[in-house]
C-alpha cells in the first residue's frame, strides 16, 4: 500500500539524516536511501514532498555546507538537540489529567492529540463521572499558532491591524468570551496594545528568535473589556455597586479591580477607564443599583448623558 | 487497516517506538491504547520498522524489534530512544486545553493538571501562567460545583436566582439538565418548577443554591434553549435608533427591522421586563428613542423616568 512505502522511505530518510556525521547532498540521498526513485526528476519530486512533510511534523531538516568540498556543496542534515523532546517527566495522574483536558477541550482549528503521543500517549481512559463540566469548542486559528511560538521564542511579529502594519514584542496570549487576545508592545504606538488575533488582516510574520526582551516586572492578563477598548490616556475610576448586584458586577469586571467591600455588602470597584461610552454602559446596565463616585469628569459624563433622556 | 497517512503514521511511530524501548516488554494491547492503534496496524508497522536501516543498507541495525507471547520488545540504536520535540501546534494545544480545564472556577490551581502544564511548558522554556491565559467567564466554584455533582447525580436543587431582566431575586426549585461555558458565560439548562418548563440560566447569577433529597429523570431530548423567548403577549416597542446604535439590531431578538431613508433604523422588540427595556435606553441614551408601544403604555416613558432615578443618586 503507498502510505506504507512512503512510511517506510521517511523513516530511512529521517534516520540516515539523523545518523550521518556529515550533511548529506541530495545527489547521496537519492543514491543511499533506501526507497527513493532512480529517475532524477521523480526524485527531486518526492524528495521535496518529502521534506515538507518532515518540517510539517516539526522534524528539523537543515541545510547547510558539506565541510571538505571544493567547490563547495550543500548538503542536509537533521540536528540531534532540535530533533528531541526534552523529557518533561510527568507522573502518571499528570499525563492523565493532560489527556483530560485534551479529550474535553475541543480547539477547532487544530491538532493536539500528537503532542500527547509524543509525551508518552494516553494513558487509561477516565470513567465519565471524573469529567467535569462541559466546555464549549475555543476556536483556534493559525495565526495564534505563530503568535504563541513568538511569544514564547521572543520574536518580533508583523501584522496588520485597523489597516495600519505594526511591529509588536508579543508578551502573551488571553481567551475571553470567545476571543483570543494578544498583548504585547506595539512599536507603531509606542506602548503596550491588546489586539483581538481574529481581527488581524491576513498573515503574522514572525522575525528572528530573542528579538526582544520581556518585561521583568510579569506581564498583566489583557483582560479586555469594553472600557478598555480606546487608545487614549487612562482615567481610574471608583464605582459603587448595590449588594443586590454585587456578584453580577465581578463577573463583569472581575475579582482583580475590586478595592472595598462595604458592610452592607456594596462593593467598590476601581477601573481603568480608556473608553467611556463602554465605561457608561457598565455603570447604566445596573440602573440606579450603581453609581461613579470618581473621578468628576466620569460623574460629570453620567449625569449629563441622562439629562438628554 | 485505518486510514492515516504516512506523515501520521511516522509521527506516532516515533513516539511509540522510545515508549516501548524504554519498558520491559509491554504488552501489543497496551501499546495499542496509549497509541489509539488497531492490532493489526501495530503489528504492520513493526514489521515495517524492522526494514529500515542507514546506509549501507543493513536492515536491523537501527531497529531489532520483536513480538513475542504478545509482548513487544524494541532495541535501537540511540537516535530514536527519545521521542520528536513538540511542534509549537502541539504545545499550544496542550496548553490551551490544560489552562481551560483550570479555568473552571474550583479547579486545583495545585492539581496534577496545573504540575503537567507547568512541566510541559518547561519543556519549550516557557512559564505558562506568563504566555497564555483563558478565562471561560465568572462563576461561583461552590455553586458550580454543587450544580454539576446534583446534576451527576440527578438531584433536584432549589436556588435563589436573581433575574437580571426584572431585577428581582427569586426562590425556585430546578431539576439541572446540564452545566457548560460558553462565550464567556457559565450556564445551567434545567427544568424550572417554578415556571413548569424547561429553561436556560446564567450560573453568575445564581446567588445561592442547596442539594434536595428529591431525584429526577433528565429528558431523552433536550431543547436548544435561548435565555430569552418572546411571548406572543409580551408588549412591543418600536426604537429608532441613530447608525451608531444600529449594533442593537443585530445583537437583540429584533422580530422586524426596517432601514429609514435617513440612515436610521426602526426596530420591534418584544418586551418581557421593564427594567431590561430601560437598561438598553440608558445605555443608548440620545442614539435612540421609542417612537411607538403597543401592550403596556408605562413603557412610553420608561427612559426618563429611570434617568430620574439613576439622577437622584448624583
Amino acid at each position: 500500500m503507498p502510505s506504507s512505502e512512503k512510511l517506510e522511505r521517511l523513516l530511512n530518510l529521517t534516520a540516515a539524516l539523523l545518523e550521518t556525521p556529515k550533511p548529506l547532498s541530495a545527489a547521496e540521498i537519492s543514491k543511499r536511501v533506501y526507497g527513493y526513485p532512480d529517475e532524477k526528476l521523480a526524485f527531486r519530486r518526492t524528495f521535496e514532498r518529502d521534506k515538507d512533510d518532515l518540517r510539517e511534523m516539526g522534524i528539523p531538516l537543515v541545510l547547510s555546507e558539506i565541510s571538505g568540498t571544493d567547490p563547495p556543496e550543500t548538503g542536509y542534515r537533521i540536528p540531534k538537540d532540535q530533533y528531541y523532546l526534552r523529557d518533561p517527566g510527568l507522573e502518571p495522574d499528570e499525563l492523565a489529567a493532560l489527556h483530560l483536558a485534551a479529550s474535553t477541550v475541543r480547539l477547532d482549528g487544530i491538532e493536539g492529540a500528537g503532542g500527547l503521543w509524543k509525551l508518552g500517549g494516553l494513558p487509561t481512559v477516565t470513567a465519565a463521572a471524573d469529567i467535569g463540566p462541559e466546555v464549549a469548542p475555543i476556536p483556534v486559528d493559525k495565526r495564534l499558532v505563530v503568535l504563541w511560538d513568538a511569544a514564547n521564542e521572543r520574536k518580533p511579529v508583523t501584522f496588520t491591524y485597523r489597516d495600519a502594519e505594526r511591529t509588536v514584542d508579543p508578551y502573551r496570549l488571553d481567551f475571553q468570551r470567545d476571543h483570543w487576545y494578544v498583548s504585547g508592545y506595539d512599536h507603531l504606538r509606542d506602548d503596550e496594545r491588546n489586539f483581538r488575533v481574529d481581527r488581524i488582516e491576513g498573515e503574522v510574520i514572525a522575525g528572528d528568535r530573542h528579538g526582544f526582551d520581556r518585561p521583568s516586572t510579569g506581564v498583566p492578563g489583557a483582560r479586555v473589556e469594553p472600557w478598555q477598548l480606546g487608545e487614549g490616556e487612562p482615567l481610574l475610576a471608583r464605582v459603587l455597586v448595590d449588594a443586590q448586584q454585587a456578584a453580577i458586577a465581578i463577573g463583569e469586571a472581575g475579582t482583580d479591580s475590586v478595592v472595598e467591600e462595604r458592610d452592607d455588602g456594596s462593593i467598590v470597584f476601581e477601573m481603568s477607564v480608556t473608553n467611556v461610552d463602554g465605561f457608561r454602559s457598565f455603570v447604566l446596565g445596573f440602573l440606579e443599583h450603581a453609581e461613579v463616585l470618581s473621578p468628576p469628569a466620569l460623574r460629570v459624563d453620567i449625569i449629563e448623558w441622562l439629562r438628554k433622556l | 487497516m485505518s486510514r492515516l497517512t504516512a506523515s501520521d503514521r511516522l509521527k506516532r511511530l516515533l513516539a511509540l517506538l522510545p515508549w516501548v524501548a524504554a519498558r520491559e516488554g509491554p504488552t501489543v494491547e497496551e501499546v495499542c491504547a496509549r497509541f489509539a492503534l488497531e492490532t493489526q496496524d501495530l503489528l504492520s508497522d513493526i514489521a515495517l520498522v524492522s526494514m529500515v536501516g542507514i546506509p549501507p543498507y543493513s536492515p536491523g541495525d537501527l531497529f531489532d524489534i520483536v513480538v513475542e507471547g504478545g509482548r513487544v520488545w524494541v532495541h535501537m540504536s540511540p537516535s530514536f530512544d527519545r521521542a520528536l520535540r513538540l511542534t509549537p501546534e502541539e504545545a499550544l494545544g496542550l496548553v490551551a486545553a490544560g489552562a481551560s480545564l483550570l479555568a473552571v472556577p474550583g479547579a486545583d490551581p495545585d492539581g496534577p493538571l496545573a504540575r503537567g502544564i507547568a512541566k510541559v511548558a518547561a519543556t519549550l522554556g516557557v512559564d505558562a501562567d506568563t504566555t497564555i491565559d483563558v478565562d471561560l467567564g465568572y462563576a461561583s466554584a461552590t455553586v458550580l460545583r454543587t450544580l454539576q455533582q446534583a446534576g451527576a447525580s440527578r438531584h433536584r436543587v432549589r436556588m435563589d436566582y436573581y433575574v437580571h431582566g426584572r431585577d428581582e431575586r427569586t426562590t425556585r426549585e430546578v431539576d439541572p439538565y446540564r452545566v457548560y461555558a460558553d462565550h464567556g458565560q457559565w450556564y445551567l439548562v434545567g427544568y424550572d418548577h417554578l415556571r413548569d418548563e424547561e429553561r436556560l440560566f446564567r450560573v453568575d447569577r445564581v446567588v445561592d443554591v442547596d442539594e434536595l433529597d428529591v431525584t429526577f429523570e433528565p429528558p431523552e431530548e433536550q431543547r436548544t434553549l435561548g435565555l430569552f423567548e418572546a411571548r406572543a403577549d409580551d408588549p412591543r416597542v418600536v426604537l429608532e435608533l441613530e447608525p451608531e446604535a444600529a449594533w442593537v439590531a443585530e445583537v437583540y431578538p429584533v422580530e422586524a427591522v426596517h432601514t429609514r431613508g435617513d440612515g436610521r433604523l426602526h426596530v420591534t422588540l418584544a418586551i418581557s421586563a421593564k427594567p431590561w427595556l430601560e437598561r438598553l435606553l440608558l445605555r443608548l441614551g440620545p442614539r435612540a428613542r421609542v417612537v411607538e408601544v403597543t401592550g403596556d403604555k408605562k413603557l412610553e416613558k420608561c427612559a426618563r423616568e429611570a434617568a430620574q432615578r439613576v439622577l437622584a443618586r448624583y
